[in-house]
């Protein structure tokens, strides 16, 4: 199963750092095969903290997320909550 | 005569001699036209550089968090996270399919993206780092190069190095390292402040000369003349080994005539706190905070400074603990409080300036923090606020600990009543130290920011050099005005710039009516040797007459025995 979303990043950080690692982390955490990118632009692997700090998308931008698989639902759910959240309330486990 | 002599910056005033061991040197790759390489046997091997690599990381994680805190330990997570990065994974093993061997293809692949990162706006440039250490690691395996463990050489060893890193520092075990030396780094760079706090000798900023001495080598680090002897004679070896300093005093001193002076440590980082009561510490006499902000992501909660300052507070329970709070400025990056770029940061918004910003919560916090720990601690908690120019500055601050006090008691959470006190680093708050002391239990003078605002000479710029010298008579007077300001209010006075560890002055600042002095502890066995030997009466007119002289040669013929 195939689902697409596309999310508008609130942490001020964008997608770099702690947000980074956080969805780095989570797409590691999922059995799907997610890709994600600017919404009219290439797609690059979830997977890969050097694809997605690449991406350049900060504060305010809208980024495409496609995923595959049995948690494709699940995990898309997780990273919009991460793109969502700004930074101090972001609850990881990294203390 | 040693056979050859390498100099740089002394670090600590300590000699030790010892075998080279070189950390971190570059990793020779193999010459990819002529080598036959089977490429799934490289695949293999990369995979396996990978695993190991990331047990390795695992267990540097586990020993970082245990050794230093779970903040300096997230950095492996990142590294981790690089690691098992698809994107080199997969430019790896399509390089290596080319006919690459592996760790050729490896420094490729993350020497690509090194470059793509280090083009980014600051906060990226830092993970091209992060990326470096990983790839080095990697070749280190793939090379069969020797990792050397920080935490566990031989007993006498000199780490020789391009640059320390504070994770690097961290795992180094002062008990068998003889001493280390740089490439790069001056006097306040990370690893020599680490260094004088466990009394380590160092030499940093060696320059490239470094390079060519080899590992095994016999050399003498020689922190007092900032020099490195390669292969020193039979003199220069005794002299080094036998430099283990003065002996500890550990009880708290007073000098020939019964007149008490403190001895406190300066510390920047919890793993200066054991050695420091080691080396005879009476308490803390300046207990930096920036560690907790500096080389992270986000502030640190309120319960992790409690943690920081609660840890303080017991290593000495018959001591007390004076707590800087927050000094940072334009001149301090940290991505989460997006500081402006100020054209002169050092005259720009730092210390409680910051720390006054309506718009930020972070002093609160800090002072809640410190409270908490204050009441819960073994030792005395003192606060100090930084970078003091005015009364309404001295005003507001006290305003903020006492809705610090009213917020902890709605929370019914337990307060301390902590001493109170000013860092003398500005020359307004040098004038005004009447007014200040009136309000407050003590003043502390920060000779190094001190100097700087007096002599208007930047303390980087060696240009300047030697207007940035407290023994000048400007300098001294400021000193002895905060001293009779302070005591007319009944109010105590430390001094904890490198100035109080010096031991050819002590004699000077007890006879200048200091009661405090704090200094890195490599010093504090001298200092306090030093007070024990002072008569306060006739350091005292020593003081009148170092401060009365109309030049810096005249103070300095004046401190002649």
């Amino acid at each position: 199963m195939t689902v697409e979303r596309t999310v508008t990043i609130v942490p001020e950080a964008g997608l770099h750092a702690r947000p980074a690692s956080a969805f780095v982390q989570a797409v590691n955490d999922h059995d799907a095969e997610v890709s994600a990118g600017h919404p009219d632009g290439d797609l690059v692997q979830a997977a890969s903290m050097i694809a997605v700090t690449s991406l350049g998308v900060g504060q305010g931008d809208d980024i495409k997320l496609v995923a595959d698989g049995p948690d494709a639902e699940a995990v898309l759910d997780e990273l919009e909550r991460i793109l969502t959240t700004p930074e101090e309330e972001l609850d990881t486990d990294d203390g | 005569m040693a056979e050859r002599t390498l100099h740089g910056t002394g670090a600590t005033p300590r000699s030790g001699v010892g075998s080279v061991v070189w950390y971190g040197r570059d990793i020779a790759l193999p010459d990819p036209d002529n080598v036959d390489i089977d490429p799934e046997t490289e695949i293999e091997q990369f995979a396996d550089a990978v695993d190991t690599a990331r047990a390795e990381l695992e267990s540097e994680r586990e020993a970082t968090a245990e050794r230093v805190g779970e903040d300096e330990a997230a950095v492996f997570d990142a590294h981790i996270q690089f690691l098992e990065d698809p994107t080199i994974e997969d430019a790896v093993e399509t390089m290596i399919d080319e006919g690459l061997p592996a760790p050729n293809a490896v420094d490729a692949a993350f020497g690509e993206h090194i470059e793509q990162f280090e083009g980014m706006d600051g906060r990226m440039a830092e993970r091209a780092d992060d990326l470096r250490d990983v790839r080095d690691r990697l070749l280190r395996l793939l090379t069969d190069g020797e990792r050397v463990d920080l935490g566990d050489l031989p007993e006498g060893s000199v780490v020789l190095a391009e640059r320390l890193t504070p994770s690097d520092t961290a795992q180094l075990d002062p008990e068998r390292v003889a001493g280390f030396a740089t490439v790069t780094g001056g006097r306040t760079s990370h690893a020599a402040i680490f260094a004088r706090s466990l009394a380590l000798p160092a030499v940093v900023g060696v320059g490239d000369a470094l390079e060519s001495v080899e590992g095994g080598t016999e050399v003498v680090v020689d922190g007092d003349n900032g020099t490195l002897l390669v292969g020193p004679d039979e003199a220069e070896r005794a002299a080094a080994a036998s430099d283990s300093g003065t002996a500890i005093v550990d009880e708290s001193v007073e000098t020939t005539d019964g007149r008490h002076v403190e001895v406190a440590a300066n510390i920047g980082q919890p793993a200066e706190l054991e050695p420091a009561a080691e080396r005879g510490a009476d308490g803390v006499g300046l207990y930096r905070t920036e560690f907790l902000f500096l080389d992270r992501e986000t502030p640190p909660s309120e319960d992790e400074q409690y943690e920081a300052v609660r840890e303080a507070l017991d290593t000495f329970p018959d001591g007390r603990v004076v707590v800087r709070t927050l000094d940072i400025g334009g001149d301090k990056r940290i991505p989460y409080l997006d500081l402006p770029e100020e054209e002169n940061p050092f005259l720009g918004e730092r210390g409680i300036r910051r720390s006054l910003d309506p718009d930020s919560d972070l002093f609160a916090t800090q002072l809640r923090a410190l409270l908490r720990a204050g009441a819960d601690g073994a030792g005395d908690l003192a606060i100090m606020f930084p970078l003091v120019a005015t009364v309404e500055e001295l005003d507001a601050a006290l305003d903020a600990l006492d809705a610090a006090v009213a917020d902890l008691e709605s929370r019914e959470a337990e307060a301390a009543d902590p001493e109170v006190g000013v860092m003398i680093e500005t020359p307004s708050a040098a004038f005004m130290a009447d007014e200040l002391a009136a309000r407050v239990d003590f003043l502390s003078i920060g000779t190094n920011d001190l100097t700087q605002y007096v002599m208007a000479a930047d303390r980087e710029n060696e240009r300047v050099g030697d207007l940035h010298d407290p023994t000048h008579p400007g300098v001294l007077r400021a000193i002895h005005r905060t001293v009779t300001a302070a005591h007319a209010e009944d109010a105590w006075v430390g001094m904890c710039g490198e100035m109080a560890g010096n031991p050819d002055l002590t004699e000077l600042l007890v006879g200048l009516g200091l009661d405090e002095l704090s200094m890195s502890a490599v010093t504090i066995p001298e200092v306090k040797t030093a007070i024990t030997e002072t008569e306060y009466s006739s350091a005292s007119e020593r003081g009148d007459r170092a401060r009365l002289a109309a030049t810096r040669s005249e103070v300095h013929t004046s401190l002649e025995p």
